[in-house]
């Protein structure tokens, strides 16, 4: 059986084609602003280059801020159970799931068979989230991935007060006109989302083990703070986002089996 | 069945306005539900509750600081702009600072004929309360009676009791309608009607509303397929979010909201003095968390409702900033989930992100319907 999960974030649309449970191709691009037309896109794209017939494919499951946009899931969860499910089924003893996308931060209290226990997410504020770091980044004039390298080569310890991603930046540039070295502002901006991450998980439970999802989990510098800050390691999947994607098409693959199970007992025999 | 509620949520100006001139009575506003409506009926003043229309605006900066909730501030906008022009007094109930201030700015800003600041006990479980409040009451009563220029008589007092505990009574019911499996409205719909309560006048509220309790058995309009909630929270007249609710799955069917049952949920009791007899109900109401201290009787108050109702989730929702119900969130999420409730908590603004709470309502309902999910 093959089913797709769907994950329209706020930055990135993620596809994921499951065949009987295993992952065999999976496509990311841009949002952009018609998600229709990208969703399709990337479906025709993904179908193409895996060799997969339309019609094969059994079930499809969307998930994300944008998972309205598209129009050929017959389900749709939303993130936060897509991400837990997904946990579940790569770490079944997972007790917290953080995934810290483009514009939101999320902490998940997972129970039984990645059941959503209870969940949080960062409010109207982007000092939480990826695209926080892209715009300290900016900032340094380094790139995001270079930002979180040169994170690790500080042990310094630069508080950052800012609330907001905006008066962060400024906070930023003080330190940068105060000769502050890149990487030790570098570790504060990680410090700090880390510290954001962790008081907003502390919500819903920190308990162990955690698992880290979403595009920030590339972020070796982030990953750092965030195990310093738990004083733990935290697990990370491969492709962290591709998770909630990952997740969709379990539940699609599940959703399917029930739809089978009841066509069957309404049948004849 | 609604849409008279729905025009009188919808255009309560212009009714304030048409009553005037039906009537040729004096309004006043409003700005707190503890506010005694009875010695206000009994005068012949229409009271009218006075809220924001969630529309942002810049007029307020000067008035009021930054970290002033976000209602206070959308309340005095109204003022400013002069949308309640045709208020012939305003008055406030003491419950909490934000909303005082919102009423000083209006008094120094706004031009009325009556103004009044009505002391209120901010510790309602002290045997002193009932005590306090009725010699308070005693006084706003001689100022009323001033402005009036007319004695209020036992008569007059009896009168002001009946319409107000007539169009609680009504309100009951029709919260009745929401407890069986299969709700006879919307959240939506109970809304309009106990908001728009808290304006129209009382005798006519109850007469429409008493239409419509007479056609809901006969309804035929379902509302048993959602996930059956309750609303808690500060001030909420918000038509847009508790809409955007039930569009993904749920069904309100129950509130704790000043706006809502705290307004009407227990009525005046009948004794010799009216007056004594006023201040116990306004004391003895289900009570804000800004004079609930430290007794806390709201949350077996709130779980009684949980239970009746029988509701699978209670989403917690208060004004961004509002002291008081923050004081209470964590112990209060804390008492529900422990009693079998669990809870989103949301933060109302002056307008309402809906995108980021329509995800977090969605995923609110996954979690409770997780059995039918998998």
């Amino acid at each position: 059986m093959i089913t797709i999960g769907v994950d329209v974030g706020a930055k990135n649309a993620k596809l994921l084609v499951l065949r009987d449970g295993e992952i065999v191709g999976k496509k990311s691009r841009e949002s952009g602003f018609d998600q229709e037309t990208v969703t399709n896109e990337l479906l025709a794209a993904t179908l193409a280059e895996f060799g997969i017939d339309r019609d094969e494919v059994t079930g499809i499951c969307s998930t994300g801020a944008g998972r309205k946009a598209v129009q050929y899931a017959g389900d749709k969860i939303t993130e936060v159970t897509a991400a837990a499910r997904a946990c579940f089924e790569l770490y079944p003893d997972t007790k917290t799931v953080i995934d810290v996308g483009a514009e939101e931060g999320r902490a998940i209290r997972s129970g039984e068979r990645g059941k959503v226990e209870d969940f949080a997410i960062n409010e109207k504020c982007a000092a939480g989230s990826g695209a926080f770091t892209e715009a300290m980044a900016r900032a340094l004039e380094v790139s995001v991935d270079e930002l979180g390298r040169i994170s690790l080569k500080s042990d310094a310890s630069v508080p950052m007060n800012a609330q907001c991603a905006v008066f962060a930046e400024s906070e930023v540039i003080s330190l940068l006109h105060a000769r502050t070295p890149k990487q030790d502002i570098a570790k504060a901006i990680h410090d700090a989302i880390a510290s954001r991450i962790v008081s907003m998980t502390r919500r819903v439970g920190l308990n162990k083990p955690v698992v880290l999802v979403g595009g920030m989990a590339r972020n070796v510098g982030f990953i750092h703070s965030l195990n310093t800050a738990m004083q733990d390691e935290v697990r990370i999947p491969d492709a962290p986002e591709m998770i909630a994607a990952y997740g969709a098409a379990l539940v699609a693959a599940e959703r399917a089996v029930v739809a089978a199970t009841e066509t069957g007992a309404s049948g004849p025999g | 069945m609604f849409s008279q509620f729905e025009t009188w949520y919808r255009d309560r100006h212009d009714y304030a306005r048409r009553w005037k001139e039906r009537t040729g009575g004096k309004v006043f506003g409003c700005f707190c539900s503890y506010v005694p409506e009875e010695i206000l009926v009994a005068a012949d003043i229409l009271p009218v509750r006075v809220l924001g229309n969630h529309e942002p605006q810049d007029v307020t900066e000067q008035h009021l600081f930054g970290m002033f909730c976000p209602f206070c501030r959308d309340v005095l906008a109204q003022g400013l702009k002069g949308r309640y022009e045709y208020l012939d007094g305003i008055t406030i109930a003491q419950s909490c600072i934000h909303l005082r201030q919102t009423y000083r700015s209006w008094e120094e800003n706004v031009p009325h004929d009556f103004t009044y600041y009505l002391p209120h006990p901010m510790h309602v479980a002290s045997p002193h309360a009932v005590p306090y409040l009725y010699e308070e009451l005693k006084k706003f009563r001689a100022a009323v009676e001033q402005f009036t220029g007319k004695p209020l008589s036992d008569d007059d007092l009896d009168r002001g009791i009946r319409l107000v505990n007539e169009n609680r009574a009504a309100l009951h019911e029709l919260y009745a309608h929401r407890k069986g499996p299969v709700p006879k409205l919307s959240g939506l719909e109970a809304m309009w009607v106990t908001v728009s309560s808290m304006w129209v006048d009382k005798e006519e509220h109850t007469a429409e509303l008493r239409k419509v309790l007479a056609q809901l058995d006969e309804r035929e309009e379902q509302f048993g397929d959602g996930t059956r909630l309750m609303l808690v929270g500060s001030e909420n007249d918000d038509t847009d979010f508790i809409r955007m609710v039930e569009a993904v799955g749920a069904t309100v069917v129950t509130d704790d909201h000043c706006t809502g049952t705290r307004y009407f949920w227990n009525e005046t009791p009948e004794l010799d003095d009216r007056i004594e007899a006023i201040a116990k109900r306004y004391v003895e109401r289900p009570a804000c968390p800004a004079k609930d201290h430290v007794a806390r009787t709201r949350f077996p108050h709130i779980l009684k409702l949980a239970r009746d109702f029988d509701v699978a989730g209670v989403i917690l929702i208060q004004q961004k900033f509002c002291d008081p119900h923050e004081a209470d969130m964590v112990p209060l999420r804390s008492y529900l989930e422990e009693n079998g409730f669990p809870t989103l908590f949301l933060e109302f603004d002056v307008t309402v992100p809906m995108g980021q709470f329509r995800i977090r309502t969605e995923a609110f309902l996954e979690m409770l319907m997780e059995e039918d999910l998998f």
